[in-house]
């Protein structure tokens, strides 16, 4: 169908789809979009289900690399330069103080929104699999574990790269915990820093890892990740429609089915799912989902750039092994395990048990684990399938909450409340003042 | 408004927001602090020398990069008129630095900061001075400090860092606080405890490099006021006993005069790691030993002097005249008037006036000896013969 385009549409469009179902041809037809199926049930579109987690992360991703390519121009990886080259950037480079802020404060935000979008994924049991076939939710949940603790190793290579007071003694702290794992403990701790402790080995190892292998690591498992929830028939509340409209047992209706290039083999996702493929359900995805995906890649954006011009990155003295600020602290997503460790430290007489063991491996450890074996230990119904709070998990569903408030709880103690000396004080009392030399 | 609408307007709303953000951005990173420094200044020369010399005024960001001392000083991007004539009594940051300071101490060469502190690097005012701001221990040592401090001499802070490189002066021009502090150390014995430059002894702690110690590690608990190192100094100068109770160091009576040098000398004691031709007094060279050097002497000033004064000591020696060639290229002058007669069948005489060979090259290229002289060289040569004949005469019986 020839359809008479203006000039504002030529310019914009190579190619504008003139009817609902051209719009469906749209997404196998784009690079950019092929990964979205042709029609989205409104639920998936949804804030309230997902809040748009999972894309907001992917987003500040894209932020970080784009910005990181920017400063990799800049930035020198040497004990000497480095911290130069970082004042250089806040002084002299045109926006780079901006950048770096934007840099900086997305980490920051991703480490937050992965871990938020866990959350999200537990508390609607969105790990698990629904009625249709060839579904492995559960295998996609630790996918989306190893990219949170992926998430994780890139903040904290990236906090040692400025080579300040802050990167330098937050690096310090880290380690030093892990180094608490037992036999391998201090091995790991060497591997990582390139010797027994910070110096210029530990940089360029943490640059590259940095600046490449993790990104890269990132970028396969997101992709599989992404490619997992297409395989698994998108979001688990369109599993959730699927099972109620079985219940009422509507007649089968007769759809076109889109699947991936044309070639897939066996039943897709969406015959599977038929009964949800109705108008009522469905919109299709361009210009659906499209507009709201540009609509959030915007508002991410936005709230990035303000927050970069209002907070700004930090930048403290330069490294100084000699100096031990006053707290040291790790960086503040690890300062839950910080203050476990310091609370579990027991004091007998004269003899101290480190709580590095328990605060640093044990509890960490578990977790991990005990998060990655949930799925295949939850026995929960098919009902409570992409539902917020279902009746049927509700006992897991609290417990993991109160897993989630503790370790805020410990983050917040350990970021706000704990002054010189891992002393505890209150938001309206004041720390001592650091003196100056002059 | 329907949820296709509502996502438009988060869109537009986004997109002007980001907009205006990239517009103030933009216009941030366009007026700088410096730009208004830049063209003030521009303006004063205008008004004092005219425009043609104002165009002369640099723009941007301007930058001392002294590789040696590892530092990048971008003062000058404000402190324009620095190094420019007819500024002397102007407002800061135009200011004429002193000529005399300068000539020793080139802004090619130090920069700026290794003197007055500060952060070389930044680029407006409140980083650079950095005398309020949080993360730079190396503030600018002027006047605002000496305020503080209430010291009377406004620019006498800063002489903490002449110290660096002067510290093993025993007095050092324009330093009168330090050149006080340093006869203090002196009269009043303080390596009769102390241990200073690695001379003193074992009582109280060892000062040489106690200005590096970080002021977390001092005690305030007993003082009032700012807490810094720098005050911490000053107070315990004054009265030892009201900072540390347990110490034995006697109360001297200092005035406050006396405890602002010595804090400052103290402070200002800190491992550096300066290139070595920045420390006063000290010569790295090839040092010639005394016969070294007795030889050159004798060689200059004794009888074969002509032979060293021409050059022709560089390819010959003249034995008997003490001349030693280090090259010994030609033959052992000592026996010319006989070697030529052998070599060539001429008089020395004849032969100097019409050299061949090597000879023929040399004295009409490189040594040129006029009548007088050549005669004084044949004198000299023949008498340096008659010396080795002698000698040779001399030598044979012991055999």
């Amino acid at each position: 169908m020839e359809v008479k385009k203006s000039k504002w549409d030529r310019l914009m469009w190579t190619w504008k789809p003139a009817s609902e179902r051209e719009a469906g041809d749209s997404v196998v037809r784009n690079l950019l979009l092929h990964w979205f199926p042709a029609k989205v049930t409104k639920d998936s579109l949804s804030f309230r289900y997902s809040f748009w987690l999972g894309t907001v992360s992917a987003l500040l991703f894209g932020i970080l690399a784009v910005t990181g390519v920017v400063l990799m121009f800049l930035y020198v990886p040497s004990v000497e330069r480095a911290y130069p080259s970082v004042k250089d950037l806040e002084f002299t480079v045109s926006f780079g103080g901006f950048i770096r802020a934007v840099h900086r404060i997305s980490a920051h935000l991703m480490v937050a929104v992965v871990f938020l979008h866990l959350v999200r994924v537990f508390w609607t049991g969105a790990y698990k699999n629904g009625t249709a076939s060839n579904q492995n939710r559960p295998f996609n949940w630790i996918l989306g574990l190893a990219l949170l603790l992926i998430t994780f190793l890139l903040s904290f290579t990236g906090y040692l790269l400025p080579w300040d007071q802050l990167a330098y003694w937050a690096i310090t702290v880290g380690t030093n915990i892990a180094s608490a794992a037992p036999l391998v403990g201090d091995k790991i701790r060497f591997l990582f820093l390139g010797g027994n402790e910070i110096g210029q080995n530990t940089l360029l190892r943490f640059y590259v890892l940095h600046c490449f292998f993790l990104p890269l690591l990132v970028l396969f498992l997101f992709s599989w990740h992404m490619w997992r929830v297409r395989k698994d028939g998108g979001l688990a509340c369109v599993d959730k429609l699927a099972l109620k409209q079985k219940s009422e047992k509507a007649a089968p209706v007769k759809s076109k089915t889109y699947s991936l290039l044309g070639i897939t083999r066996g039943s897709t996702v969406h015959v599977e799912t038929a009964l949800v493929a109705q108008d009522e359900h469905t919109v299709p995805s361009s210009p659906n989902l499209t507009r709201r995906l540009l609509a959030v890649m915007l508002i991410t954006m936005t709230v990035v750039a303000l927050l970069a011009v209002f907070i700004g990155a930090p930048l403290e003295e330069a490294a100084n092994p000699l100096v031990t600020p006053n707290p040291a602290k790790a960086p503040w997503y690890f300062l839950w395990l910080q203050e476990l460790v310091t609370d579990t430290t027991i004091h007998i007489g004269g003899l101290t048990i480190n709580g590095a063991l328990l605060g640093g491996m044990l509890v960490p450890g578990l977790l991990v684990l005990l998060l990655g074996a949930w799925p295949y230990l939850d026995k929960s119904s098919a009902n409570s399938v992409g539902v917020w709070f279902a009746k049927e998990r509700r006992r897991q569903n609290l417990i993991f909450l109160v897993v989630v408030i503790f370790i805020l709880i410990f983050t917040i103690i350990g970021t706000f409340l704990r002054g010189p000396y891992w002393k505890f004080y209150w938001p309206w009392q004041g720390w001592p003042e650091v003196p100056r030399r002059f | 408004m329907n949820w296709k609408n509502r996502d438009w307007a988060w869109i537009y709303w986004s997109a002007v927001v980001l907009l205006l953000i990239t517009g103030y951005i933009v216009w941030d990173n366009m007026v700088p602090e410096w730009g208004d420094y830049q063209s003030d200044f521009k303006e004063l020369v205008a008004q004092r020398f005219g425009q043609a010399r104002a165009k002369q005024v640099p723009a941007g960001i301007q930058q001392v990069w002294v590789p040696q001392l590892g530092r990048a000083d971008r003062c000058t991007t404000c402190h324009l008129g620095v190094s420019w004539k007819g500024f002397e009594n102007a407002p800061e940051p135009f200011r004429t630095h002193s000529k005399a300071i300068l000539d020793k101490h080139p802004i090619a060469q130090y920069g700026c900061t290794v003197c007055h502190g500060g952060q070389g690097q930044a680029t407006d005012e409140r980083s650079a001075h950095a005398t309020m701001v949080e993360h730079w221990e190396d503030p600018v040592l002027g006047a605002d400090l000496a305020k503080t401090y209430l010291v009377k001499n406004r620019e006498a802070l800063l002489q903490i860092n002449c110290n660096q490189c002067h510290r093993y002066d025993h007095e050092t021009k324009g330093a009168d606080y330090i050149n006080y502090a340093k006869q203090l150390v002196q009269q009043k014995g303080c390596r009769a405890c102390h241990t200073i430059n690695g001379r003193g002894g074992m009582v109280g702690p060892n000062l040489t490099y106690i200005g590096d110690q970080s002021p977390e590690q001092y005690d305030y608990s007993r003082m009032n006021g700012v807490k810094t190192a720098f005050a911490w100094h000053l107070a315990h100068f004054k009265e030892p006993k009201a900072m540390v109770s347990t110490t034995v160091m006697p109360n001297f009576g200092f005035g406050s005069k006396e405890a602002q040098a010595l804090a400052m000398l103290v402070l200002s004691w800190k491992k550096t790691n300066l290139p070595v031709e920045y420390i006063p007094g000290v010569k790295v060279g090839d040092v010639p030993s005394p016969e070294e050097l007795a030889k050159e002497k004798q060689m200059e000033t004794g009888e074969g002097a002509f032979f060293v004064k021409k050059t022709c000591f560089i390819c010959h020696s003249v034995s008997t005249l003490g001349i030693e060639s280090a090259t010994n290229i030609g033959p052992d002058l000592a026996n010319a008037a006989a070697d030529v007669q052998a070599r060539f069948g001429r008089t020395l005489e004849d032969f100097l006036a019409a050299p061949t060979g090597t000879m023929a090259v040399v004295l009409s290229t490189q040594i040129h000896l006029t009548p007088e002289e050549r005669a004084e060289a044949i004198s000299k040569l023949k008498a340096a013969y008659q010396l080795k004949l002698e000698q040779e005469k001399t030598a044979r019986p012991r055999k």
